[in-house]
């Protein structure tokens, strides 16, 4: 991806995709009945960011509402619960996506706390580099699950990584591990390669989830980000929260993917809690979860 | 008829505004490139000055560039935010026509040449023939001040050059003997406004590049994709 060309479409497109938003609430766009402004401020794309920021400035001055930056992985956590009303928490969150895995404790809305997250890459950076590697198509993701329908997950022997105490998470020595093995074993089918690395890279996930799940008691297990739309992860996740006796929450497809309606819904939450940003607000690239306050 | 214009095409960051009594006002909110922060605010102070809500402007005038592409994204980005919200109707014009209206607001006239910064050792430029009014003699376009000097001084023409990137380039564009200049650091809001107020409204606004996306690739390598 290039930044800039993300940067050119987005302030082609802000406009008009508002619009369209209005449109479709139904709602008068000069004077729409809203309570505020939510806007991703972060972690991103500069560029992006700062498109996204100035508009949404604009709208919040032009309207008169109250404005607020939110944190874009605390809009990912909050997509799995858009469609649940009734919620007991806390929730364990397995938060994994193209440029984040974490796994995060939340105590109730908006109060998180990290208990681990990836050391090298993160889980959909994994699948794009052995989509690449295998030479299937980007995103890697859904190239990778929808060919591991058909392999079976035991052809190669993949390593398992890290079972450390902590909750941290790494990918990168399995990626190099499904290079070394294909380069062993030609006879492989692509499938298999797929299917396997798969189900070690969900048996990562897996057994430190449930790890967390022994050591915090919660009510609620979650799984978010654009990973969450993975097959395989969100039958294991569920028979996870079986097994514990815990509210499962899966993200609709839409709601996997990074959209708005989680950034609103996390603004609902800030506003209230935090109250609104300044308009002098800056974008921050590298914003991370652990410091949203 | 309010109308406000916004500046944002080099690192300073600018504000007018023109009420409906003729009155007009501006300002320069920032200097160093923080035009994400200082924008917004500058304008809500300017409205503040002349008690006026956002929601009472009619027309919003953007500088689309070209320059600073950060600054030029946050200019039309905000303008687009404010047109939509205030229901109010969005016209730009560019960095470089405002140059020459400033400098003709001024008294130069003759052959001007309009020149952004561009960083990288480029320029923005564009050339102008100002007399009666101002009238463009080329289009905008992305330069090195070599190829500048060497087009003006093979012309024989006397030329003033103006902007932020003759400022910049000064001692190169020297070499061109008939050379004098007119210094504008910043694109007048002022002079944007006016030029923006002459306009018919309408169509989208992008900013004006001048350069290809992957030419500017690995700006922001340091970030990833969430
Ligand atoms: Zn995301």
């Amino acid at each position: 991806m290039v930044p800039e060309l993300a940067g050119r479409a987005h302030v082609a497109t802000i406009g008009p995709v508002i619009r369209r938003a209005l449109d479709a609430a139904g709602l008068d766009a000069s004077a729409p009945a809203l309570s505020g402004i939510a806007v991703t401020s972060g972690p991103g794309l500069i560029g992006s960011l700062l498109v996204g920021l100035s508009t949404a400035k604009a709208l919040a001055l032009a309207w008169e509402l109250p404005f607020v930056g939110v944190n874009h992985l605390e809009g990912h956590l909050f997509a799995p619960l858009l469609e649940s009303s009734d919620l007991s928490w806390p929730i364990m969150t397995l938060l994994v996506s193209g440029g984040h895995s974490l796994i995060v404790l939340q105590r109730g809305p908006g109060e998180h706390e990290v208990l681990g997250e990836t050391i090298d890459d993160a889980a959909g950076e994994a699948y794009d580099k052995v989509a690449r590697w295998l030479g299937l198509g980007y995103p890697g993701g859904p190239e990778i699950d929808r060919l591991a329908q058909q392999g079976s997950p035991d052809a190669l022997r993949l390593p398992v990584s890290m079972i450390g105490d902590d909750f941290d998470l790494s990918f990168s020595g399995l990626k190099t591990a499904v290079v070394r093995a294909t380069q062993q074993h030609h006879e492989v089918a692509l499938a298999d390669v797929a299917a396997s690395f798969q189900a070690a890279l969900a048996e990562q996930l897996l057994r430190k989830l449930r790890h967390a799940l022994e050591r915090y008691e919660v009510a609620g297990l979650a799984l978010a980000g654009g990973v969450a739309a993975n097959s395989k992860l969100r039958i294991e996740v569920g028979e996870l929260a079986r097994e514990f006796g815990l509210e499962l929450h899966l993200p609709t497809m839409a709601m996997c993917t990074d959209n708005a309606a989680m950034i609103a819904a996390a603004g609902v939450y800030r506003l209230a809690a935090s109250g609104p940003s300044a308009l002098n607000l800056s974008a921050r690239p590298n914003w991370q979860l652990a410091d949203v306050s | 008829m309010n109308i406000l214009a916004i500046e944002t095409a080099t690192p300073a960051c600018a504000v007018a505004l023109r009420t409906s009594d003729g009155v007009e006002r501006a300002v320069v909110v920032d200097d160093e490139r923080h035009h994400t922060e200082a924008l917004t605010p500058g304008i809500e102070r300017l409205l503040l000055d002349a008690g006026l809500a956002a929601r009472d402007l009619d027309v919003i005038v953007v500088d689309r560039g070209p320059g600073l592409f950060t600054g030029l994204r946050v200019g039309v980005a905000t303008a687009v935010g404010l047109a939509l919200g205030a229901g109010a109707q969005l016209v730009a014009v560019t960095s470089l026509e405002v140059l020459a209206a400033g400098a003709f607001s001024a008294g130069v006239r003759g052959t001007l040449v309009c020149a952004v910064d561009a960083r990288r050792g480029e320029l923005f430029v564009q050339g102008f023939e100002l007399a009666a009014g101002v009238r463009h003699l080329s289009d905008a376009t992305v330069t090195v001040p070599e190829a500048l000097v060497a087009t003006w001084e093979a012309s024989g023409l006397a030329v003033t050059f103006s902007g932020d990137g003759a400022d910049r380039y000064e001692a190169a564009l020297r070499e061109v003997r008939s050379a004098s200049f007119y210094e504008q650091r910043v694109p007048s809001p002022i002079e944007a406004l006016r030029l923006g107020a002459t306009r018919e409204p309408g169509g989208d606004v992008v900013p004006l590049y001048l350069r290809e996306a992957d030419a500017v690739a690995n700006f922001s390598t340091r970030e990833r994709p969430t």
